[in-house]
């Protein structure tokens, strides 16, 4: 049982690769090397997208270094395919752990006719419905009350299903988020807000965003716990979102997740970082890196060695080769499709307006 | 056949609809103990029970936000907005949620749900109570609009709107809530969308209208009459999609349109059918299409009637029109 509220972020391992929970690792070595494998392959991912960007084949890159522990936990957490997810635009590890397959992932970025959403939105918009991943939308925390609607319906019909919902921290600014974890924390609907807390709204720094000293403390008023995590400790991360996941689908309500991360990439490929943040800052936080970190703690267990580390992201860096040349050689999504979907049943004003679009193709 | 009125016959639809598909919930402020203040909701709550009429927190964007995620989970909410000036603060969810996760998804998820609010003026209610925001909804792809005014057709077309896969808007003229009663069918109907209703038929002149100002049109229609000049009436009832083909056919036989709703006419939905019969009619017009509307200003205390389109007014529009 992990206390709510606390001073100091959860942490599990320290900066040197130690256990330090006070109770005993109950996961096997599989379960503990997949958690590494899923950050080394969003690690990857990260970085294939930003040659995508420079290569002309995407137009919008959301840098997700350093979130990858946080990710990685909450998706170790939930049941794919069972517990729905309500993401933000910053999560590809997370949606890449779940089992978004890779070669969808990078259809959505290039709009190719692999992705299942039909290449309607810019990249870093991903969805899936087989996985219960529903759709990501820009307008910030706007995901929020809907996540909470699902958890709703989920309470509502006995399914004993749960919804993880994330967002970053300047998300927890919006009115929709206070709307949303309002009305979880009323009816007690099965829910965990993962706050992905990089300390950066583009360039407004958590001081400027928030009086609170954490976001988890906004649970109070909400009267569900807040935990705060050291979100580049993978396995702080995935314990803590595991006990509020169990919570919840046991029917004791939603919970706050605060998961302290930092970014190493400008907010976006249309930003420049270095005119709100110093340069050392960021290097600092890289010395904290999570997959380091968690190199460490696997070297102690003698599950580790940096040969073994080059193998994993060899393993992993071919699958995401494989993946991409798939779904950047498959066609390109026909302009006719911009009618469909619009309606359940294209009405006739859209009948019109597709003829008048096939005049000019 | 029994008599109801508008808000009776929203809580009949509401009723069976409820009765016959258990995935039919109903959600908004005060819609459970007090059965909403219009009293649209009375009684489903002690029928159906807390889980499937849920009193909210006041928030409108968690109402409707909530609407959002219970419809992609499976349910069929039907959201109450307590009046239509209050949609603002949801309307986020209804454009950036509602109306694109099936466009947004390619078609992976969709949001099946209605989202009611009584809207319009004359009541009294200056304009935080008298609005008549359709416009904003007919202008955003993936809504689908329905404005009734009268019983038998608030109950056929709430029953289509909860059944409809996409998700709709359903606008109740309140100050017609309780003004008329109409005899409605006991044995269950439901009415489609996209077909107006011609109320009146007549050769010389065409009124487009909907919603609150129907009952305005008819009253200048039988005001025209006596003059000798046979008005046809067209209540579009639905407005995305609308039934341009009844209003085109009957344009081109009368040669004359007068488009007459409560909204302020900048940008406004009048214009639209205005601007389609101008469109496609232009060389079977005998006078320009006229709009007839709400002012551009916001809706005002006093003088609450004159805002909205008079007898006086439609009475003043036709006369252009028919010496043109």
């Amino acid at each position: 049982m992990f206390q709510p509220f606390t001073e100091e972020p959860i942490r599990l391992i320290d900066e040197k690769g130690n256990w330090i929970g006070d109770f005993e690792l109950d996961l096997s070595e599989d379960a503990l090397l997949t958690l590494y494998r899923n950050m080394v392959a969003g690690r990857l991912l990260d970085e294939r997208y930003i040659v995508l960007l420079r290569t002309g084949k995407t137009s919008f890159v959301a840098p997700a270094a350093g979130h990858e522990a946080a990710q990685v936990g909450m998706a170790a957490a939930i049941r794919p395919g069972f517990d729905w997810v309500f993401p933000y635009y910053r999560d590809k590890t997370l949606l890449l752990s779940l089992g978004y397959p890779a070669e969808q992932l990078f259809a959505q970025m290039a709009g190719t006719v692999l992705d299942p959403n039909k290449g309607r939105q810019m990249p870093e918009h991903p969805g899936h419905k087989d996985l219960n991943v529903f759709t990501v939308a820009s307008p910030i925390a706007s995901h929020v009350v809907p996540a909470v609607g699902a958890a709703l319906s989920m309470k509502f019909q006995g399914t004993g299903q749960v919804v993880l919902t994330t967002f970053g921290d300047g998300a927890t600014s919006e009115g929709d988020w206070h709307a949303g974890l309002n009305f979880a924390g009323v009816q007690g609907a099965p829910i965990v807000f993962a706050a992905e807390n990089n300390r950066y709204a583009i360039s407004v720094d958590f001081s400027k965003q928030s009086a609170s000293a954490r976001i988890a403390d906004k649970a109070h008023a909400y009267g569900m716990p807040g935990y705060v995590v050291d979100g580049m400790d993978v396995l702080a991360s995935y314990y803590v979102m595991r006990e509020a996941v169990s919570r919840a689908r046991e029917g004791l309500g939603p919970a706050l997740v605060e998961l302290l991360v930092y970014r190493y990439g400008p907010h976006s490929s249309a930003d420049d970082d270095s005119v709100y943040r110093p340069k050392e800052e960021v290097e600092a936080w890289k010395k904290k890196d999570p997959i380091t970190r968690f190199e460490r703690f696997l070297e102690k267990r003698k599950l580790w060695t940096p040969e073994f580390g080059e193998q994993v992201r060899d393993e992993e860096r071919k699958k995401l080769e494989a993946a991409e040349e798939k779904a950047l050689s498959a066609q390109a999504v026909p302009p006719e499709w911009m009618f469909d979907d619009v309606y359940a049943e294209r009405p006739w004003h859209l009948e019109e307006q597709k003829r008048i679009l096939l005049e000019e193709l | 056949m029994a008599t109801m009125t508008i808000v009776q016959a929203v809580k009949r639809a509401l009723d069976e609809e409820m009765a016959r598909d258990e995935r039919v919930v109903v959600l908004g402020e005060d819609v459970g103990k007090r059965g909403g203040v219009f009293l649209a909701t009375e009684g489903l709550y002690q029928k159906y029970g807390p889980d499937r009429v849920i009193d909210t927190p006041l928030s409108e964007a968690a109402i409707i936000g909530a609407a959002v995620g219970m419809a992609v989970h499976g349910l069929r909410p039907v959201a109450e907005i307590q009046f239509a000036d209050y949609v603002f603060p949801g309307f986020d969810q209804l454009v950036s949620q509602a109306a694109k996760i099936r466009y947004r998804s390619g078609g992976q998820f969709q949001a099946p749900m209605v989202v009611r609010m009584p809207s319009g003026g004359g009541v009294k209610g200056g304009h935080h109570h008298s609005q008549s925001p359709e416009t904003h909804f007919a202008h955003t792809a993936g809504l689908k609009v329905v404005v009734p005014s009268t019983p038998y057709d608030a109950l056929g077309l709430l029953k289509t709107a909860i059944r409809d896969d996409d998700p709709v808007v359903f606008m109740e003229p309140k100050r017609l809530y309780r003004s008329i009663k109409e005899e409605v069918p006991d044995e269950e109907y439901t009415l489609p969308f996209g077909e107006a209703a011609i109320r009146r038929a007549g050769s010389d002149l065409t009124m487009i209208t909907y919603g609150g100002p129907t009952v305005e049109s008819l009253k200048a229609a039988e005001e025209l009459e006596k003059v000798g000049v046979q008005a046809e009436v067209i209540d579009l009832r639905t407005l995305v999609p609308w039934d341009k083909e009844t209003v085109l056919n009957s344009v081109a036989k009368t040669g004359r349109a007068l488009v007459i709703a409560e909204a302020p006419r900048m940008a406004s939905f009048a214009s639209e059918v205005a601007a389609t019969i101008a469109e496609e009619l232009l060389d079977q017009l005998l006078a320009p299409p006229i709009r007839v509307t709400g002012f551009d200003t916001p809706y005002p205390y006093i003088p609450d009637r004159l805002y909205m389109p008079t007898v006086t007014r439609i009475l003043n529009a036709a006369k252009k029109a028919l010496e043109y």
